[in-house]
């Protein structure tokens, strides 16, 4: 029966993660002045997508590429606690998995920016490749501040380290970088420097179109939904009410409400450029590795 | 004495050998006759002068004496005036010096007259194609009189750009004929080092339709405004008043002062909306389609009242020889009125955010470099000049219209940087909003046009500069016999600016191309001079989708 919580994980975000990102550009219209597409587009764009003629750069990789980055974001998907409570799989991965799974789904996306074989693609490929070199770190050391804690890697007690034990300074801080870090972790502006539509138009997609490119804006609506959750799952704990429908529920409003902050965020900044956003991610690195560190001694 | 008497005495006493005659035919215009050997120094004296190269004329007159003529221009900011300096050479060997090597401004002059009429310059640092594809035949050049305005000589297979040399090390990033930051087609090659940009060439011209050929060929005089309108959709008031003000100059034909406001008036709207729209447009480049929105939300406020006024949103088809075609109305006087203090307060929100925004800073200070030496050196005009120091806008220097009767002031700052270009076109938009306000203050009763009864006399010269958002226009005449121009030259803004370009990029990160080339507000379609015109037998008509769809299929 313990799988079924694995099926709802996965239910809850094929089907919402479109809504989130179709509120996200619903928001970011309202900041424009606009009415702004309806909430459901999203849908209506991976639909139209879907039914379209898949047109290939001639390559196995190329067509193989949006599958594995689709595959590894419903992989991560699969094992979080999602409602406060660990599924039948979380026991057997650990935060190593996650982490693995997530850069992954970044290399699926290098490999199908370097099959399509373009200009425009490989510029949004070495970008693409820099943001994950930089950013992953970050990820880590959020499970690692919980880790340290709780003296284990596995994904329950690591993400739920701040639910049982309480905010420590060290978790404060990196709540903080987490949320700076957030806008690059779902490249949105100003850091969705690898898409850079005026620049080096949508990037690593450039030459993809139809399913393939389907797949691909599909497992970048889960990775940011993820993401979201992630943050409320593990800095906002007080929403756990122990019911688990109810969890899930408030769970979801958490994270709608970081869908919120990133869009705002997104519609009032200028994209930097990558060696701008470079300098930047460094500084969150470094603080980062601070944070662990004050955790380790246990502030 | 003046400086425009010095130039002509010092002119005259240093190349007393060399110089064939000069006139003064109004006290703002100098054209001196040079022998073809003499070019280069007197060009060279005329910069050391104080001029400013302007544009270069080439225009056939084989029919007339078997010479080719080639006329170089030079504006005097300071002393409003412009000396035109013209040359011919023999038709059957139209070899002159170029003065490329030192005033690189006018390279492209040059280049465009190798192309349309066969010259040679000796001593041309790069004497490749500039404005025909590069699969038009030898041999022919379209701008001489024998070539019909409707050739169309046979497409050749596998031709491709004559590009510059790689630098070793880099890559090549082709970013047109169609790339979403570009808005018109045209090709820039970027040479990249990783993501730095280690040089850049260009090929345009992509949509050049000869409509200078056509209007010397085919159409009257009051007919060219309107198709001048339609060389920019943007600037479009702009080109229709240069003409008309270069062709009022070759006829001696004077405008009613109440026309004279109204042209201003018209030229101010379409600042406002041009500058909105370039705020726009710079948001957009560098990722902030907030500023997009929220720019063109203002503007659009502003193309309602143009729509109120002439009829359309953009192309107000207002100016024509001798006047203007529609007057204001004391209705909307009010409206523009009511329109300016709305788009002022909106903007005031915009503008302040904008400046308190340390994103944008960071986006746009230091990039684009470009020194006031270099800006100098390349003829640079408009809101790009203006960023770098230079102190020059025609409205002030060469003033036209009504110009002479508003106080305004010309913005400048010395930042050097897309972000001086920013600054430069805000204030600029409080500034037409003054202007405005002025004109319609101090507009005088009376006509609006003066009929053109007596025939415009042949072989007269005009030249005439406008500010245009983008910088200075300028249009040049020649009158002819048959009602109509026997020559016509464009110069846009965009067409000095765009020859600065590679230099702007200079060690700026890729990342900085769109928004870089984006700071010269570029108006490629203006550089190509587009013009689409069915002339076919007078005949008016809408051609539906479907025919649209067969003409293309059946010419492909």
């Amino acid at each position: 029966m313990e799988i079924v919580y694995v099926l709802i994980n996965l239910v809850i975000f094929l089907a919402l993660a479109p809504l989130f990102e179709g509120m996200v550009r619903k928001v970011t219209a309202r900041v424009q002045s606009r009415m702004g597409p309806p909430l459901i587009q999203p849908y209506y764009d991976i639909i139209k997508l879907l039914g379209k003629e898949n047109l290939t750069a001639g390559n196995v990789i190329f067509n193989f590429a949006p599958m594995m980055a689709f595959a590894a974001a419903l992989s991560v998907v699969c094992f979080i606690p999602l409602g406060y409570k660990a599924n039948f799989l979380t026991q057997y991965a650990d935060v190593i998995t996650i982490i693995y799974l997530l850069v992954l789904g970044g290399v699926a996306i290098l490999l199908g920016a370097l099959a399509s074989k373009n200009t425009f693609a490989m510029v949004g490929a070495s970008r693409e490749m820099v943001t994950m070199i930089m950013v992953e770190p970050v990820l880590a050391m959020t499970f690692f501040v919980g880790a340290v804690k709780v003296k284990s890697l596995s994904i329950d007690s690591t993400v739920f380290s701040v639910m049982n034990n309480g905010f420590t300074w060290s978790a404060a801080l990196m709540m903080v970088l987490y949320l700076m870090a957030l806008q690059a972790f779902v490249g949105k502006q100003p850091f969705d420097i690898a898409e850079a539509e005026q620049e080096i138009l949508e990037g690593p997609f450039v030459e993809y179109s139809g399913p393939n490119y389907a797949l691909f804006k599909y497992s970048l609506m889960l990775k940011r939904m993820f993401y979201a959750a992630l943050f409320v799952m593990v800095f906002v704990p007080f929403l756990h009410s122990g019911i688990y429908a109810l969890d899930i529920l408030l769970q979801l409003i958490g994270v709608a409400f970081v869908f919120l902050f990133i869009a705002l965020i997104g519609s009032t900044n200028p994209r930097l450029r990558i060696d701008q956003a470079i300098r930047y991610y460094a500084v969150l690195i470094v603080m980062s590795l601070g944070a662990v560190g004050l955790s380790v001694y246990g502030i | 004495m003046n400086l425009l008497e010095k130039v002509r005495k010092t002119i005259k006493e240093k190349y007393s050998g060399s110089v064939l005659g000069d006139e003064s035919p109004m006290n703002t215009r100098l054209f001196i006759d040079i022998k073809p050997e003499k070019v280069r120094e007197i060009s060279n004296e005329i910069i050391d002068l104080g001029g400013r190269y302007l544009v270069g004329i080439g225009h056939d007159n084989i029919q007339r004496d078997g010479n080719i003529g080639m006329i170089h221009s030079f504006g005097f900011d300071n002393d409003d005036f412009i000396v035109l300096l013209r040359t011919a050479v023999p038709g059957d060997n139209p070899v002159l010096d170029s003065i490329t090597p030192d005033i690189p401004g006018a390279g492209w002059s040059e280049r465009e007259f190798m192309d349309l009429l066969g010259m040679t310059f000796t001593g041309h640092p790069k004497p490749k194609r500039l404005i025909l594809a590069d699969d038009w035949p030898e041999g022919i050049y379209p701008m001489r009189k024998e070539v019909p305005y409707n050739l169309v000589p046979p497409a050749a297979e596998d031709v491709a750009y004559q590009l510059d040399e790689c630098p070793e090390g880099c890559s090549i990033i082709p970013v047109g004929p169609f790339h979403t930051a570009l808005h018109e087609p045209e090709h820039f090659a970027v040479y990249v080092d990783g993501e730095t940009i280690k040089g850049c060439d260009y090929r345009g011209f992509m949509t050049h339709r000869g409509i200078e050929k056509l209007c010397e060929t085919e159409v009257s005089y009051n007919e060219i405004p309107f198709i001048a309108e339609r060389i920019c959709g943007i600037c479009g008031s702009v080109h229709a008043t240069a003409y008309a003000q270069a062709v009022e100059m070759a006829g001696d034909i004077k405008v009613p002062v109440r026309a004279d406001y109204i042209r201003t008036l018209m030229l101010e709207i379409e600042r406002l909306h041009s500058h909105l729209l370039w705020l726009g447009v710079a948001g957009h480049l560098i990722g902030f389609d907030t500023v997009f929105m929220q720019a063109w939300r203002i503007r659009e406020h502003i193309m309602w009242l143009s729509e109120r006024i002439t009829g359309n949103r953009k192309t107000y088809g207002m100016v024509i020889v001798g006047g203007v075609r529609r007057d204001i109305t004391p209705d909307i006087r009010a409206d523009i009125l009511k329109v300016i203090n709305d788009v002022e307060k909106d903007l005031m929100v915009v503008h302040k955010s904008i400046i308190g925004d340390s994103a944008i800073h960071k986006r746009t200070k230091g990039v684009g470099y470009l020194s006031r030496e270099s800006a100098i050196k390349w003829s640079l005009v408009g809101p790009v000049a203006r960023a770098r120091g230079i102190d020059i806008d025609v409205r002030r220097d060469h003033p036209y219209a009504a110009y002479r009767d508003v106080n305004f002031d010309v913005p400048v700052t010395d930042t050097c940087d897309v972000w001086g270009t920013l600054l430069v076109r805000l204030l600029e938009i409080y500034e037409s909003n003054k202007i405005i306000r002025q004109v319609l203050d101090k507009m005088p009763d009376g006509p609006i046009l003066t009929e053109l009864d007596e025939v415009i006399p042949a072989l007269n010269y005009g030249i005439s500069v406008v500010e245009a958002p983008r910088g200075e226009s300028v249009h040049f005449v020649i009158t002819g016999e048959e009602n109509r121009p026997d020559r016509w030259r464009v110069r846009a803004p965009t067409y000095p600016n765009l020859q600065g370009i590679p230099e702007m990029l200079l060690n700026d990160q890729f990342a900085d191309f769109p928004i870089i080339v984006g700071s010269i507000d570029p108006c490629f379609s203006c550089t190509d001079r587009v013009e689409v015109v069915n002339i076919k037998s007078g005949s008016k008509g809408i051609l539906s989708k479907s025919e649209l769809e067969e003409i293309s299929r059946r010419n492909k």
